[in-house]
């Protein structure tokens, strides 16, 4: 396929996002930054009708393609190349992105009016979206690890958005600092994956693979990328920049942090998925680690006060749970929960911010929030749309992701048959004790109702029940999402090792449609966790305040004690540079140098008695001189 | 007049003209400096042309009868001495336009002028004794850049610079001399030509030979025990100063290991490998370690070059052509990105005579343009994807990573670079939030910083715009320094 | 030569040489110095004696004229000295101290 065949709605995907951006950095900032949107909103829409036409195509006919565009950097024998991969996996997880993208620029249109940087965060905020949009059509992995750092620099650039604040500021840098420590990992498999395969492109690997080649590296190279992964999906043990990254704008915390960033991870493995499940245990671990992180994160949430903070650990709750899925070999799974995630964690992101709008603030405590219903219906009602889709109760779109979830682990049996429900009954409880204590509480704790909320603007309302909603409908393109998986490892036949007969992806485990045992589980589970919720929020209604104070309570702040590890080894390495950088370097070295040369200089003067300027003295010296010359000469 | 020798005579007759010109007033003494260097890039861009077309491969030479004690007058160019010819003459236009508004005599021009002269007689000459004898040359205008216009320890950071590069030399000159006596023992003709020492057979000095000119180069490019004069010399200097001093002369160390250390003794070097790749991740490690731990701009900024270096030393050291070229292509990078991020501390110091991190606060505010292109060089020289230092660490890393030299490959050398890419972050990002974002504590100066003016942004947009250009289409470059540099290692 | 005139010419050079080396007054060290010079003249003077080597005399009378213009410049520089400030003795002039 030549450059002239790549369709229309390709360049697009790029072309809009970066003439809005540079349109809106040299015409529209100078000139009039209030209307810095405009020409991003309008790129957003183009780019959303771009990729639902490319993702058509793919899911009707499997038709995909995946072309060099142009060379990169060639020396020698060694080359990268970038071009444009559009097949299964990326368009069903690009429309999502789109999609979700684009509302949610809509939405901060009207958040972000008359912030004095209302024109800087519009900007990165679309450099995010262009950064999002090139990874899920890269290639090959050097194109995909290029737009990872860059979705990590956005990151850093809107978590420190109000960067006077000394919170912010810190935390950006923590958030950028863990993707750095992961791509630590990143950047050493595509060092290994460049000098084993010669290649970084996708195509080529998987063929590689296929035929067994290499099989030996794979064990390394998989784990690298795991911990690429575990840092940008925020799982053990790199969570830990998420929860402080709700720093930023809501916004941001909508489309970075719960729909699309954080998903990249994700997205890394399955793309690497023939490489990573040609290895044995490299499925278990990432299982396991999803599951720990899914049941540590949960648990967590149900103690925060901060409202977003209860939507960031949750939203690492349902990584891990991708990320379980992974592991069970369910990757079209996976990746359909990543779709729904997308839609109901939005909306949920997108509601606790109408909230803070309506504070007057840039986030919400329990403290402060309380018996918002009916002051803010349309919130209301949407909140509870994406509370009840995040659940998983039937019919809304969680119920089909989750319960394809629970299906999977209660069909590999052991720990994890366990984890699911558990992680069932956790959500529901979190998500409704927020719900509850938002919009029903009235403890004299709160003081909700005497701050005199008023419901957001059209501007805030329509993107969140336009997600709402599809946090309601979107259950159905299951089907759709897995298929379109099945066009994503192109190169491969059909039939990978494990599976036979029928169109499997690799390594996928075909399961039964329905299952009722599993449905009656998980959704009794999700039932009794809500009951807890209403019974421990508006029965007794004092039990959120009365817990708290203690040891019980200083285990859940500091994470069950793993962030004082990490602060630790942070004030480690740290002490270790101050030490490198001023006692060894400064003190000992180079006072070793400066040391050698002032002694030299105190040798000298040392010695400058024999030149003192006496004149007799000169005169011994030059007798002596002469007497041992005569001597020489007479012998 | 042969192309290459007007390459080093016009910026040095460009010196005499500001010495002379300087008597009729500043503003002439500045405007014929700035008119020199705009001939001089214009005449190694005419020079580098053909090469572009061809592919890098030709060599020119100019030759001479041998004057005394087999010393000639030899010059040749391939490719990558061009390219760093013209990094030189760029480097040399944009020292002289930040410049501009400093009250400074026509010597500091002259100077600069007669530094970009020696500069590219190193990157020319074959003749090794002409080689030593530029080599030397640049130590005296930096000398007096550093000692006269810096700042206020600049005394003390001229003599040491002069004297640690100097020690190093004098082990140079004396491996350059037992290298021509064994090549006058082994022949009978006594030579200085780098092309004809190629291969002579050296027995037990060898080695010895080998570590003169390694002490020597390595004092430059600077490896890690033989570091110290760089910190105080980048600190000390004035912001132009600094440029050239990180752009270039940092990267004479490396030019004379590829160009000739390791043609003369490509034995010797593929056994030495593993130590001199040691101390290259050493350097790429301790040089982030220490950078984290400075509050003094420059100070940082010269301790990350250090880092840089090791970098650029570890894809040389490789062999392999992806190492090689990212070495190469790295040392340009270095010269663009460093260079920004000098200029613009010098920008700050100029505007309120400090440097220290907690001087500042608040510049994000105050002054945006300063704070973008500051943001902009500091992503490009942690090595974000898409600017232009990614490239050449990935290439020195990925070159590193599949060596061909025994033991190097070993994955303890890519691992350590790596660490180095990761603290790379650290220590930039936290300067450069405490100097743009903070908030203005007490005693800050940045209420006395007033943004960019046209000049200084139209500077350092020219550079983004090269480091934007170099990380998304290397391509362009790299063909340039490809072919010269295999040929180099074969 | 005569074993007399070596003491006598070497008890005058070393006398001297003490003078000039030992002594603290310019005119001092000048009167060594003249010392030392009479010394070798009469070494050269028993040497033309004994072996009848007429370029040995012709050295003594060279040496007797240098004496004379070396005794009247350095008389005249100890003169400048005594007139200025800086006196006549050696421990005035240090301006090649290290």
């Amino acid at each position: 396929m030549t450059p002239a065949q790549i369709p229309l709605e390709a360049w697009l995907l790029f072309a809009a996002p970066v003439s809005a951006i540079l349109f809106g950095f040299f015409v529209m900032r100078p000139l009039a930054p209030e209307k810095t949107h405009w020409p991003i909103l309008l790129s957003c829409v183009i780019v959303t009708i771009a990729s639902f036409r490319l993702a058509l195509p793919v899911l009707m006919t499997g038709q995909s393609f995946d072309k060099n565009i142009w060379q990169w950097a060639v020396a020698g024998d060694w080359g990268v190349a970038f071009g444009l991969r559009v097949d299964g996996p990326g368009m069903a997880v690009l429309t999502m992105v789109a999609f979700v993208g684009s509302l949610i620029h809509f939405y901060a249109a009207s958040y972000m009016k008359g912030d004095p940087g209302f024109s800087r965060f519009f900007l990165v905020f679309h450099l995010f979206f262009l950064a999002m949009i090139g990874l899920l059509t890269s290639n090959n992995y050097v194109q995909l690890y290029l737009f990872w750092e860059l979705v990590g620099l956005a990151s850093y650039l809107l978590v420190g958005f109000w960067f006077h604040k000394e919170s912010a500021r810190k935390a950006a840098l923590k958030a950028f600092l863990t993707n750095r420590v992961g791509d630590f990992g990143f950047l050493l498999a595509l060092l290994f994956i460049l000098s084993i395969f010669k290649t970084s492109h996708f195509n080529q690997i998987y063929f590689l693979v296929d035929k067994g080649f290499h099989l030996e590296a794979l064990p390394v190279i998989g784990v690298l990328l795991l911990w690429a992964a575990c840092a940008k999906s925020a799982q053990f043990p790199l969570y830990f920049w998420l929860p402080d990254a709700m720093e930023g704008p809501t916004p941001t915390s909508a489309l970075m942090h719960a729909a699309t960033m954080v998903t990249a991870g994700v997205f890394l493995l399955v793309r690497s998925w023939p490489l990573i499940s040609a290895v044995e245990w490299l499925p278990h671990l990432i299982a396991a680690i999803g599951a720990f992180t899914a049941v540590g994160a949960a648990l967590i949430a149900c103690t925060k006060k901060d409202l977003k903070r209860i939507l960031a650990y949750s939203t690492v709750s349902h990584l891990g749970l991708m990320m379980l899925a992974l592991g069970l070999n369910q990757v079209g799974t996976a990746v359909f929960h990543l779709f729904t995630h997308g839609f109901f964690k939005a909306t949920l992101f997108l509601c606790a911010g109408n909230i803070a709008h309506a504070l007057h603030q840039s986030t919400a405590n329990v403290d402060e929030v309380g018996g918002f219903r009916k002051a803010m219906p349309w919130t209301y009602a949407c909140f509870l749309l994406a509370a009840l889709s995040l659940a998983g109760v039937w019919p809304f779109a969680g119920f089909f992701s989750k319960d394809a979830i629970l299906d999977a682990a209660w069909h590999h049996g052991g720990v994890y048959a366990f984890v699911g429900p558990l992680i069932s009954t956790l959500s529901a409880f979190y998500i409704f004790r927020m719900f509850f204590l938002t919009f029903h509480g009235s403890r004299q704790e709160q003081k909700g109702l005497s701050a005199h909320p008023h419901e957001a603007g059209f501007g805030q309302v329509a993107p969140v029940l336009l997600l709402a909603i599809g946090a309601l409908v979107v259950g159905p393109l299951r089907h759709g999402v897995t298929r379109l998986m099945f066009f994503g490892f192109q190169g491969l036949p059909t039939g990978w090792p494990g599976v036979s007969g029928t169109l499997n992806l690799p390594g996928e485990v075909f399961l039964p449609e329905f299952n009722w045992a599993v449905f009656a589980l998980g959704t009794g589970m999700a039932a009794l966790g809500a009951a807890g919720a209403y019974y421990l929020t508006m029965v007794d209604a004092g039990w959120d305040w009365r817990w708290r104070g203690g040891t019980v309570e200083r285990v859940f702040e500091s994470d069950f004690g793993w962030k004082k590890v990490v602060d630790a080894v942070v004030r480690g390495v740290v002490g270790f540079a101050r030490f490198v950088g001023g006692v060894l370097d400064k003190t000992w070295w180079d006072g070793l140098i400066e040391g050698g040369a002032s002694s030299a200089r105190a040798l000298s003067e040392r010695l400058s008695f024999l030149s003192a300027g006496r004149l007799n003295d000169s005169l011994w010296w030059m007798a002596a001189g002469a007497a041992l010359l005569l001597g020489r000469a007479l012998r | 007049m042969s192309p290459l020798t007007s390459l080093w005579v016009l910026p040095l007759v460009g010196a005499a003209a500001c010495l002379v010109v300087g008597r009729f007033g500043r503003t002439a003494a500045r405007a014929t400096a700035l008119a020199f260097s705009v001939a001089h890039l214009a005449l190694s861009l005419f020079v580098l042309k053909p090469f572009l077309a061809s592919g890098g491969v030709g060599i020119v030479a100019v030759g001479g009868d041998r004057l005394a004690f087999g010393v000639s007058y030899l010059l040749a160019a391939d490719g990558f001495s061009l390219s760093l010819i013209g990094l030189t003459a760029f480097l040399n236009l944009i020292c002289i336009l930040a410049s501009w508004k400093l009250e400074v005599g026509s010597a500091y021009w002259a100077n600069f002028l007669g530094l970009s002269s020696a500069l590219c007689g190193v990157f020319l000459a074959r003749d090794l004794f002409l080689f030593y004898v530029f080599w030397e040359a640049t130590l005296i205008p930096m000398f007096f850049i550093i000692g006269l216009w810096g700042s206020s320890n600049r005394r003390h950071a001229a003599v040491k610079f002069f004297l640690f590069t100097f020690a190093g030399s004098v082990f140079m000159l004396l491996a350059l001399l037992a290298l021509v006596s064994a090549h006058h023992a082994a022949t009978g003709i006594w030579t200085w030509d780098l092309h004809a020492l190629i291969g002579t057979p050296m027995g037990a000095v060898g080695p010895w030979i080998f570590a003169g000119l390694l002490v020597g180069f390595g004092v430059k490019i600077p490896v890690v025990p033989l570091h110290t004069w760089l910190p105080d010399a980048h600190t000390e200097a004035p912001a132009a100063g600094s440029v050239m001093l990180a752009g270039v002369m940092l990267k004479m160390g490396l030019y004379g290991l590829i160009r000739v250390a390791f043609p003369l003794f490509p034995a010797t070097a593929e056994a030495w490998a593993p130590w001199l790749a040691g101390l290259a991740a050493l350097n790429a490690v301790y040089g982030a370690l220490c950078a984290m731990a400075q509050t003094d701009l420059k100070r940082l900024i010269a301790y990350s070059s250090i880092a840089h270096l090791g970098f650029c030393l570890l894809g040389v050291l490789s062999r392999t052509s992806q190492g090689l070229t990212g070495g190469g292509l790295q040392m340009i990078n270095h010269g663009l990105t460093t260079g920004a991020l000098f200029l613009m501390v010098g920008f700050l110091y100029e505007r309120s005579h400090k440097r220290g991190l907690s001087d500042f606060g608040g510049l994000a505010v105050r002054t945006p343009w300063l704070a973008f292109f500051f943001g902009f060089s500091t992503l490009a020289s942690i090595g974000l994807p898409g600017l232009n230092g990614f490239v050449g660490e990935f290439m020195c890393l990925s070159g590193i990573a599949k060596s061909s030299v025994p033991l190097l490959a070993v994955p303890f050398f890519a691992v350590a670079g790596v660490i180095g890419v990761t603290l790379a972050a650290a220590y930039a990002l936290p300067a450069y939030q405490a100097v743009f974002w903070a908030p203005e504590g007490e005693g800050s100066v940045s209420a006395h910083v007033p943004d960019l003016d046209a000049r200084e942004k139209t500077i350092l947009w020219v550079l983004s715009g090269l480091m934007l250009w170099i990380g998304l289409a290397p391509q362009a470059w790299l063909t340039l320094l490809e072919p010269s540099l295999r040929s180099l290692v074969r | 030569m005569n074993l007399v005139v070596w003491c006598v010419t070497g008890l005058l050079f070393a006398a001297g040489l003490a003078m000039t080396v030992l002594r603290r007054q310019l005119l001092a060290m000048l009167l060594g110095i003249e010392l030392m010079v009479a010394a070798v003249n009469v070494a050269l003077v028993h040497q033309a004696c004994l072996l009848s080597d007429a370029q040995a005399l012709a050295a003594v009378l060279l040496i007797l004229a240098i004496a004379a213009a070396e005794a009247v410049v350095g008389l005249s520089l100890i003169l400048r000295a005594f007139r200025s400030d800086r006196g006549i003795e050696a421990g005035g002039f240090t301006e090649l101290h290290g």
